[in-house]
This record gives C-alpha cells, sequence and structure tokens, in this order.
C-alpha cells in the first residue's frame, strides 16, 4: 500500500512538470499576446508595445522563460499577473473562495438529490416517478447553461423580483441574508445539471447492481428488501460513484465557468477566462498547476477509496 | 424594490424634500454640503492598473479620472481647464515660448496627495521623468520622450525645454496623471505598493479591490476642486453586456460606462421608469480598414467601389438602430479641425459596377470579378463574440457580393486579431472602431504617416500601410503649428486627402449608449476624456 | 407505482416507447435538416433588413425571421445539419478513442496501463476550455477542426470509466474462466469483457452527444466556432441572447432544437443500454 502511493505520488510529479511544459508552449506559441489588448487603443504606439514587451521578457527565447518560470516555482514565486501586478498566488486566492462556496452549494445539493432521484427510480424502475426524473434529468442536461441561467434571471429578478440578479452581494452590505439571496440562483443553475448527472449515474449504477446474483441471492434467502437496498445494493452503486467525484473535482475550477459569467460571480472560471482572453501567462500557467494537482489529487483518491470499498481490486 | 440601500435613501429623501418644499418648487437640485450617499458604475471590463503611468485601457482611465488629476484636462467643448496648474500655457501667456521650445507650467497651491503630503512642481518633475526611465514600464512615451531638462523654478513653478516643437503635447498632458514621488521614489515603480494600493490628488481616495469583482473609493475632503459629493463610488465588473444591461435594469448598477448599453437594448432602455439613456457622439469611428499592400485592395478603384456599393443607411439604421451618424472623416465631427466639406458617400451600386468594368476587373467563374489573375476575394475579420458588428459584417457581404467582390468573414478572439495580425499588418480588411485623435488633439502621425507602419519596422500604427508623400509633409507640419487656425487647414487637407484615397472606408462616428439611474445628476458626457467617470466628483444624488 | 412493477408488458411496452421516440425524433431531425432545404422557398444567407423580426406565423415565413430577416425554418434547418455532424462525429471519434485506450489499459494493467492512466490523468490535467483553446491555435476554423477540438477533449472520462469496469470485471469469475479456458486476450476483451462494461459506456455516450452539442456553442463563443455566415444550433443560441426579450423565438427555438435533439439521443441510449446489457438480454 505505501509503495503503491510512494509510486502515485512520484508519477504525479512528473506529470506535473510535464503539464507544465506542454502548457507553457501552447499558450506561449498561441497567437496573440498579453499586448493585444493595448494596440487597439489610441496612445500606445508599436515602438511603446514593443519596448514593453521587451521589459516583461517575452523577447527572449521560449526554453529560457520556461526555465525561469520553473525556477521560480519551485522557489514559491509563481510570478505576477500582467493584469494587476499582484502575485499569482495571490490572485488565485481571491478567486478561490468565490468559486468554493458557489460549487460546494452546487454540489450537496445536486449529490443529495440526485442520489436519492436516481436510487428511487432504480428501485421503482419504469414507474411514473421514474419517467419523469429520466425525463427531467434528460431535458436539464440538454438545456444550454447559459441559456437556462437568462432565463432564470429574466424569471426571477426582471419580473418578479424576488431575487438580486447576479453578483455575490450588495456592495456597502454583505449580511449573511444578503449573500444567501445572491447565492440561491446562481447554485440552483449549477446544481441542475450536477442533479442529472448524479442521478444518471446513481440510477445506472443501482440497476447494475440490483441484478447482480448475490443481491438474488439475498432476495431468495428472504432478506427484507429495504435491507438489501441499504446494506447490499446502495453500498455497491455506491462504488462507481467514487469514480464520478474524483472525475468532478476539476470541474470544481471550470465547471462553473458559464455560470460565473451569466452571475457575475467572481470566481475562478472567470478568472481563468479573463487570463486567457488577455493572455495573462503567469496566472494561466498558475491556474493550470493548481488545477492540475487538484486532478493528480482526486485521481489518487479515487484509486484509494475503489480499492478499501472493494476489496477484490489490489493495489500492487 | 428590494434594494435596501435605495429604501434607505428613499427614507432620507423625504425628510429632505419635507424640508425644501416651501421654498424650491421645481428649481435645480443643489448638490449635497457634505458627500452623501454611493454609486455603482458597471463595466464590462475590468479595470486592474491603478498606477495611471501604466499601460492601460478605457476602464482603467475611468478610475484614474477619480484617483488622480492632471495639470489639465479637455472639457466636453473641447476647452483645456487647468486642474492641478493654475494656467494652461500658451503662446499668449508666454507658458509656451514663441518657437515652441521652451515650455513654462505655473502650478496649482494647496493641493495634497491623499495621504496629506503636500503637491509641489517636484512632483511633476519626478512624474515626467519617469515617464521617461528607461527600466519602468510606462504606457506612452509619445511627446513625453521630447522633454529636455526639468527644472523646478519654485515650489509651485516648473519649466522645460522640448527638443523640438510639438503641439500635441499640450492634449497629451491633459491625459497625464501625476503620480506622487515620495511614494515612488527608491522603489521599483513597476512593482510599488503603490500600484495596488494608489494614493492621488483626486477627489476619491483608494478603498478596496476585490478582484474580478468590484473597486471601491471613498471621497477624499481634501479634494482641492469642486466635489466630490458622493461618499463612495463602486466600479463593477459585469462581463457580459447582456447581464450588465440587465442589472442596470433591475437597479443593481446605477450607471453603463464605456461598452454601455447594446444598441439592440436600446428601445427598450428608453421605456425603462426610472431610468435615463444618453445616446452621446463618441471619438470612435467606425471604419473598414484595408490592408493597401493586399491584392485587391491595394487598387484605388476597388476601394471606391467597395464604398459606392455599401448601404450605409441600411447598416446604421438597421444594425445600429439609427444612433450613429455617418461619416466621412477619421475625425469626430466635434472636432474643431473636423472637415465637413469631404465628399458625401452616396449608395450606387451600378455606379460602382461600372468603375470595376472600366478598371479591368471582370466577372469570372461564379459572378466574381479578376483582373490579371487577382480575384477580387478578400476576408474581414473584427473581435469575436461582437454579434452587432457580425451582423453589420454580413449585410457588407450581400453588398459586396451585388458588385462581384467575394468577402469572407474571418473573426477572431480580442488577444488574437489586435496581436501580430493587426500590427503587422497581417489581414486583409479588418472592422474596427478607432480614435484617431490624442486626447482632444487632431495629430494622426501615428495612423497615417508612412513611418509608422509596423510591418514595415515603423514605429506607429499604420497598420493599413498608407503611404502618401503629401500627407506627410502635413503631419510633420500639423504638428509644429501652435496657431489653431492655421493647423485647422493643415488637418482639413489631410482629412481630404485620406478621403480622397480611401485609406479607410469610414462608416460611421459611433454612438456610446450610457445609462443613469433618474435622480443622478452631474453626469456630463465627454469625448475628450476616454471615459464618462471623468467626473463623479460632480455627480450627486437628487435630494 | 407498484402497478409498473406488476406488468412487465406495459414495463417493455413504455420502454419501447421512449427508445422508439428518440429514434423517431432523431430520424426526423436529420431527415429535415438534410431534406427540408430542398423544399423551402427561402435560403438561409438571404439578408432582407426591412423585413426582420418576423414572429412566428406572421407571414410567409413559417417560424419568423431573424435579426437579418433570414428565415429561422431554412437556418434552423442549416444550421443542425452543423450541429448534428458536429455532435454524433466527435462523440463517435471521442467514444472509440476512450474505449480503445480504457479497455487496453484496464485489461494489460502492469505499465503500459499505468502508462495509458497516466496520459488520461495528464490531459485531464487541462481544464476543458484550456485544452479547446491551445487546440484551435493549431488548426485553422472550420467544420473539422471543431469535432476534432471537441473530441480530443471528451474521450477521457469514457477511458477511466472503462478502464475502472475492466479492471474490476477482470477479476470476476467469468473473466478468470475465460482465461483458464486458454481464450485469448483480444477475445476477451472483445467477447466478455467489453460487453460487460456497456452500460457505462453508453451512459457515458449519451452525455457526451449533449455535451458535444453544447461545446460547439461554446466553441463559437470562445471565437473558433463556425463563422457566420453559416448557422449552427450553437451560434444562433449565441447571438439571440441579447434578443431575448424583444424577440425571444430567436433563442427559444434554437434552444428547443438543441433540447430536442439532445434529449431524443438520450432516451435512444437508455433503450441501447437495455438492448445491449448482456444480463437483461438474459432474462
Amino acid at each position: 500500500m505505501s509503495g503503491f502511493l510512494a509510486r502515485r505520488l512520484g508519477q504525479s510529479l512528473v506529470l506535473l512538470v510535464l503539464v507544465s511544459m506542454v502548457g507553457f508552449a501552447i499558450l506561449h506559441l498561441a497567437p496573440g499576446g498579453p499586448m493585444s489588448q493595448f494596440a487597439s487603443g489610441s496612445d500606445m504606439t508599436q515602438e511603446d508595445l514593443d519596448r514593453i514587451a521587451e521589459q516583461l521578457g517575452l523577447n527572449r527565447p521560449l526554453p529560457v522563460q520556461y526555465a525561469e518560470w520553473f525556477w521560480r516555482m519551485l522557489q514559491g514565486d509563481w510570478g505576477r499577473s500582467y493584469r494587476d501586478g499582484e502575485a499569482v498566488l495571490n490572485v488565485i486566492g481571491s478567486h478561490l473562495g468565490a468559486t468554493l462556496q458557489l460549487m460546494l452549494t452546487a454540489t450537496l445539493l445536486a449529490i443529495i438529490i440526485g442520489v436519492v432521484i436516481g436510487t428511487l427510480g432504480a428501485i421503482r424502475r419504469h414507474s411514473i416517478f421514474d419517467t419523469l426524473a429520466t425525463v427531467g434529468a434528460m431535458i436539464a442536461l440538454s438545456i444550454p447553461t447559459f441559456w437556462f441561467g437568462l432565463v432564470a434571471i429574466y424569471v426571477f429578478s426582471v419580473w418578479l423580483d424576488w431575487l438580486p440578479s447576479g453578483n455575490r452581494f450588495t456592495p456597502g452590505d454583505g449580511s449573511p441574508l444578503d449573500l444567501l439571496r445572491h447565492l440561491i440562483l446562481p447554485a440552483m443553475v449549477l446544481a441542475l445539471v450536477e442533479t442529472a448527472i448524479w442521478s444518471r449515474f446513481m440510477r445506472s449504477s443501482m440497476l447494475d447492481v440490483v441484478n447482480q446474483d448475490y443481491i438474488r441471492t439475498a432476495r431468495a434467502k428472504g432478506v427484507p428488501e429495504a435491507r438489501i437496498l441499504l446494506r447490499h445494493a446502495f453500498r455497491n452503486a455506491a462504488l462507481p460513484m467514487i469514480t464520478v467525484l474524483g472525475l468532478q473535482l476539476p470541474t470544481l475550477l471550470g465547471g462553473a465557468l458559464v455560470t460565473e459569467t451569466v452571475f457575475t460571480w467572481p470566481g475562478m472560471g472567470r478568472l481563468f477566462l479573463d487570463s486567457i482572453s488577455y493572455r495573462d501567462y503567469p496566472v494561466v500557467m498558475g491556474i493550470l498547476m493548481f488545477s492540475a494537482t487538484l486532478v493528480l489529487l482526486g485521481s489518487l483518491l479515487a484509486d484509494l477509496l475503489h480499492a478499501v470499498a472493494d476489496p477484490r481490486i489490489r493495489l500492487g | 424594490m428590494v434594494d435596501f440601500r435605495i429604501d434607505r435613501r428613499a427614507v432620507l429623501g423625504l425628510g429632505a424634500a419635507a424640508a425644501l418644499a416651501p421654498c424650491t418648487g421645481q428649481a435645480q437640485p443643489r448638490p449635497p454640503e457634505r458627500p452623501r450617499g454611493q454609486v455603482i458604475v458597471g463595466l464590462s471590463q475590468e479595470p486592474t492598473v491603478f498606477n495611471p503611468l501604466m499601460p492601460g485601457i478605457e476602464v482603467d482611465q475611468g478610475v484614474w479620472w477619480n484617483l488622480f488629476s492632471p495639470l489639465w484636462y479637455t472639457d466636453p467643448e473641447g476647452n483645456l481647464v487647468p486642474d492641478l496648474a493654475r494656467e494652461v500655457p500658451t503662446l499668449d501667456n508666454g507658458g509656451i515660448s514663441t518657437d515652441g521650445l521652451t515650455w513654462t507650467v505655473k502650478l496649482r497651491q494647496g493641493a495634497t496627495w491623499h495621504d496629506g503630503t503636500p503637491f509641489t512642481a517636484e512632483d511633476v518633475k519626478f512624474t515626467l521623468e519617469l515617464i521617461n526611465n528607461p527600466s519602468f514600464r510606462a504606457r506612452s512615451r509619445i511627446g513625453h520622450q521630447l522633454v529636455r531638462d526639468i527644472r523646478v523654478t519654485a515650489p509651485d513653478e516648473i519649466t522645460w525645454r522640448m527638443e523640438a516643437a510639438y503641439a500635441p503635447y499640450l492634449s497629451i498632458l491633459s491625459l497625464t496623471f501625476m503620480v506622487p514621488r515620495h511614494l515612488l521614489s527608491g522603489v521599483d515603480p513597476n512593482t510599488a505598493t503603490f500600484n495596488s494600493a494608489p494614493v492621488g490628488t483626486g477627489p476619491f481616495r483608494w478603498g478596496a479591490r476585490q478582484p474580478g469583482d468590484n473597486i471601491t473609493l471613498t471621497a477624499s475632503p481634501a479634494y482641492h476642486g469642486n466635489g466630490p459629493f458622493l461618499e463612495r463610488v463602486v466600479f463593477k465588473y459585469i462581463p457580459d453586456l447582456t447581464v450588465l444591461y440587465t442589472q442596470f435594469r433591475t437597479g443593481q448598477v446605477d450607471h453603463t460606462s464605456i461598452q454601455g448599453i447594446s444598441p439592440p437594448f436600446v428601445r427598450e432602455a428608453r421605456t425603462l421608469r426610472g431610468r435615463v439613456i444618453h445616446v452621446n457622439p463618441s471619438a470612435s469611428i467606425e471604419h473598414i480598414a484595408p490592408n493597401l499592400e493586399f491584392g485587391p485592395l491595394a487598387d484605388k478603384a476597388v476601394r471606391q467601389a467597395l464604398y459606392m456599393a455599401v448601404n450605409k443607411r441600411a447598416l446604421i439604421d438597421a444594425i445600429y438602430y439609427g444612433l450613429p451618424a455617418p461619416t466621412e472623416s477619421f475625425l469626430p465631427r466635434q472636432s474643431w479641425a473636423f472637415n465637413a466639406d469631404l465628399p458625401a458617400h452616396k449608395h450606387d451600386p451600378a455606379a460602382a459596377n461600372a468603375l470595376l468594368d472600366q478598371a479591368g476587373w471582370r466577372r469570372g467563374a461564379g459572378g466574381v470579378r479578376e483582373k490579371n489573375g487577382v480575384k477580387l476575394e478578400f476576408t474581414n475579420s473584427t473581435t469575436t463574440g461582437n454579434p452587432v458588428r457580425e451582423q453589420a459584417q454580413q449585410l457588407l457581404m450581400q453588398d459586396w457580393r451585388g458588385i462581384g467582390a467575394t468577402m469572407r468573414v474571418q473573426n477572431m478572439p480580442a488577444a488574437v486579431i489586435w496581436g501580430e495580425f493587426w500590427q503587422q499588418s497581417r489581414f486583409q480588411s479588418v472592422m474596427v472602431g478607432v480614435n484617431f485623435t490624442l486626447g482632444a488633439d487632431p495629430d494622426v502621425t501615428p495612423r497615417f504617416h508612412s513611418s509608422a507602419i509596423g510591418a514595415k519596422g515603423g514605429r506607429g500604427q499604420n497598420n493599413y500601410q498608407f503611404v502618401n508623400a503629401e500627407v506627410d509633409g502635413l503631419l510633420v507640419q500639423g504638428a509644429t503649428q501652435f496657431n489653431q487656425a492655421q493647423r485647422r487647414a493643415t488637418y482639413q487637407r489631410i482629412q481630404a486627402l485620406v478621403r480622397e484615397e480611401l485609406a479607410i472606408l469610414p462608416l460611421f462616428q459611433s454612438a456610446a449608449v450610457e445609462g443613469v439611474k433618474e435622480g443622478l445628476n452631474g453626469y456630463r458626457p465627454n469625448q475628450n476624456t476616454s471615459s464618462n467617470c471623468w467626473n463623479i466628483r460632480e455627480w450627486f444624488w437628487t435630494a | 407505482m407498484s402497478l409498473a412493477l406488476s406488468a412487465p408488458a406495459f414495463r417493455r411496452f413504455r420502454r419501447h416507447r421512449l427508445a422508439a421516440f428518440g429514434a423517431a425524433t432523431i430520424v426526423l431531425l436529420t431527415l429535415g435538416c438534410f431534406l427540408g432545404p430542398f423544399l423551402l422557398p427561402f435560403d438561409d444567407t438571404t439578408i432582407d433588413v426591412m423585413n426582420r423580426f418576423a414572429p412566428p406565423l406572421s407571414g410567409a415565413h413559417v417560424l419568423g425571421t431573424d435579426e437579418l430577416g433570414r428565415d429561422m425554418l431554412a437556418r434552423l434547418m442549416m444550421g443542425g445539419r452543423v450541429s448534428l455532424i458536429v455532435g454524433f462525429t466527435a462523440m463517435a471519434i471521442g467514444m472509440a478513442l476512450g474505449i480503445l485506450v480504457g479497455a487496453v489499459a484496464g485489461f494489460h494493467g502492469g505499465w503500459l496501463g499505468a502508462a495509458l492512466m497516466r496520459f488520461v490523468d495528464a490531459v485531464l490535467c487541462f481544464p476543458t476550455i484550456f485544452l479547446l483553446l491551445a487546440l484551435a491555435a493549431l488548426v485553422s476554423p472550420g467544420l473539422l477542426s471543431i469535432i476534432i477540438l471537441i473530441a480530443a477533449t471528451s474521450w477521457m472520462d469514457v477511458a477511466r470509466i472503462v478502464e475502472g469496469q475492466v479492471k474490476s470485471l477482470r477479476e470476476r469469475d467469468f473473466a478468470v474462466a475465460a482465461q483458464v479456458l486458454g481464450a485469448s486476450d483480444a477475445r476477451i476483451i472483445v467477447h466478455e469483457l467489453v460487453p460487460n462494461a456497456v452500460a457505462p459506456i453508453v451512459v457515458a455516450a449519451t452525455l457526451n452527444v449533449a455535451r458535444a452539442i453544447l461545446l460547439e456553442s461554446y466553441v463559437s463563443f470562445l471565437g473558433y466556432g463556425i463563422q457566420p455566415p453559416v448557422p449552427s444550433w450553437g451560434n444562433m443560441l449565441n447571438n439571440a441572447q441579447i434578443y431575448l426579450t424583444s424577440a425571444p423565438w430567436l433563442a427559444i427555438l434554437p434552444g428547443l432544437a438543441i433540447t430536442l435533439a439532445v434529449t431524443s439521443f438520450n432516451f435512444l441510449g437508455d433503450g441501447l443500454r437495455d438492448a445491449l446489457d448482456p444480463r437483461m438480454r438474459a432474462r
């Protein structure tokens, strides 16, 4: 077990370095650059643009830039944003809270509702409830998020005037009630799709399990149905869910991007999109390394939990 | 209304109205004695640069106007108004020597930085020197690089010599904000704490910033000018124009600035209760930028034919809801140098066809014209995510198909299109809105002088690759004239030449549609300042 | 509720009906999009600014006209061609790649399996937008490049699910039995393991079509999408955002088209799942 852990951690570190190399190369080779945003303005000339690119060190060979970036990162210096001059780690830190608040709320809602709906649907397969849940989930998955978000704003903010149309809080207020009111719409929009995903996976996983021999055996032996479902079926059905959870971890950062845009939620998704649009290389690289670490941890965690839950899988 | 803040103000308002009711009647609202209330300004781009000498875009400049002061500024009518200076130097008052080479500026006394330090001529000297400091990432050195021998002759007087006479420098200084010497000397100006906690001489002082969300400024009681009358200004970043409009509509934003309200929303916006919609002519000229070195577009006859084939009226009325005004010049109509006598555009596809026939462009396979093996085909690019411009492109595509010219859309994200593609003239044609003026100055040397072509190693932004000896000469002449009547003649001739050669295909002078909540007074659009947040110091809520 | 459980015939009928509904809708949509434009009197790119924003059922244009006066029905059909091609092809390519990688990695295990799965991990380390943007920088915009872009961002989760299933199934009795009986690796993969892993694959596939069709609109949004004047459901929906209150049908119609197409595909996938699952077939 500890040998497995050590090897996986080693592999992960090598992966991180690879990811950083590939990401750095692609980012810098992509057309455009951080100077573009100024080029359509009126008071900066080509001379100014060239001079600033030179001052930022953008004209040096790519391997040199990479090596310097890498060496500094090892020392804990992730560079400074080209946009606001802040240290990259501070920039990430100042956006992380908003995303976590939104994502955790939505994911928690989605897991609870999704698992309940999925389990009930599998048990009462092809009942009216199951059909409605299936149709509902499919439609939820098929609606483009930004469209649904805009419709939600028009209904709940513009027409009914119940909830604010965006932002994380009212400037000058920020009480818990104010925060909650701002959280409802985006969390609801985000949870809609997530719930659909969780209920679909849970339902199919549960269906796989209830048809397994050991469940049939238990049933034949006269074990009460409720106990079969809770003790045997649910536990085994939840197994693939762990993989799903591991896979969902990275979407924690990027998954809310559309919702964050529609509801002007100042989170990681927006930050990433803005940084990409402005070619803010240090911030993009920082987010990439941050999310890559998260993905690798998630994957490792999923494997470990999977092994703990299913003794037939040996980690060797 | 669910907004707590509004409720509170309504209650306050009731009290005030009751007190004033007997005597005021319908009189003009008066600003309060002490700063009161707050304004939330919605911006579709995020202000991130707070050192006013570093590279920033319009939204950054909107924040700078409230934190900092220039020596003088340009008012909406185009006049220079002293701010940190006591008077604007001219030939008449002796502030500028007759050869244009020696400048002397007398400064206001009693202005202080937000931290209480007095503002002096040393700060002006430091600012000008910092811009020319080779290790500092200064935004632009146009004009500033000509400054030599800066001398502080008194705490409130400064003088310098210009390497060459340069008339636009007055306008450039009207957009140059002074920075404090005591906070920026002796530290690396690129990474100084000042850059994220700026200290200025402006009407508002730095409050707090939540990255990706908002910036809060608070009233500076020591401000040397009129105002401020608001306790707080919040600049709120709302990245999507539809969402920005919705938040203005639902009242979460008091003012939509810069990108403002997209044309398709304007008709509806005008019907909103409690909202005032302003349509302001902006200094930005929307045009088709041809690459004059690219195949068919190098032929003047082709450009003339393309221009005649454009149904400008339909474009403006249908796509832009009749808001902007058609134009023939690169200068805004309000500029003192504007040439109103340029030949007017006429929509005439028949004449366009005849012109092309005459110039030897024959219709070939599929109705597309060609000449000497060159097809009358080109791409047109603009920034993606701008549905209104995309509609305009498709309209032009149809207009031009009618005269045997094929235009294909090749749009790109901003970071790509305005990169080397634009700077090094790799495009075939671009649809773009450009503010050609420097402040209020009509000098367009960086745009039309033959030495300003980036693709040919030049130093400006003449990305059209326009080369014209007469224009070159006039540009040099105009930059050294200090008599406005003489300068006007020079720039009117330049406008005539650019129109004659069709170095750009001018479509219209853009209209910026901005919304203001009813009861908010003092909003005064100013196309010379690149942001209508320039005078928030004068804004106040009707009591 | 118990009625459904106690009436197998009704259950089969209902199951059949949902899948049939999905299949029929997909066939109809496909036929409509590919043949419909030949029957219409309007072209999808002809602009008529005098006659724009005509509401549906108000004149010659059955579904009204868009912001440039173009026939909405014609645009929906032509846009449907693009979106369906993108959705189906990208899904198919992504699935094939994912299944291949996942099956090989799961069955082989060892260094090859580990290397493959770490590669999957590495690609997953890039957020979808980053991958899209990065890859888009290397190709010129167009239909084929969009398909490749989307496929390249949607095979990894399939690979993981397949690998997980295969690895777990490999340990189970029937695979061990087959191995003991001397079946070759390929035979075991094709005949024993893949069919057993089919259920989750199909579920993932249905989700991936939805994703591919939706991603097409986000690709347009990011600036590497289908260029105007060619319509796709994604760019139609994107452009219609600003008319949500003034001309709601511009957003509702492509939104419905996307929802209908994706929902249908999900129903079909659900039916396929029942048909393909060996344990269910046995009953």
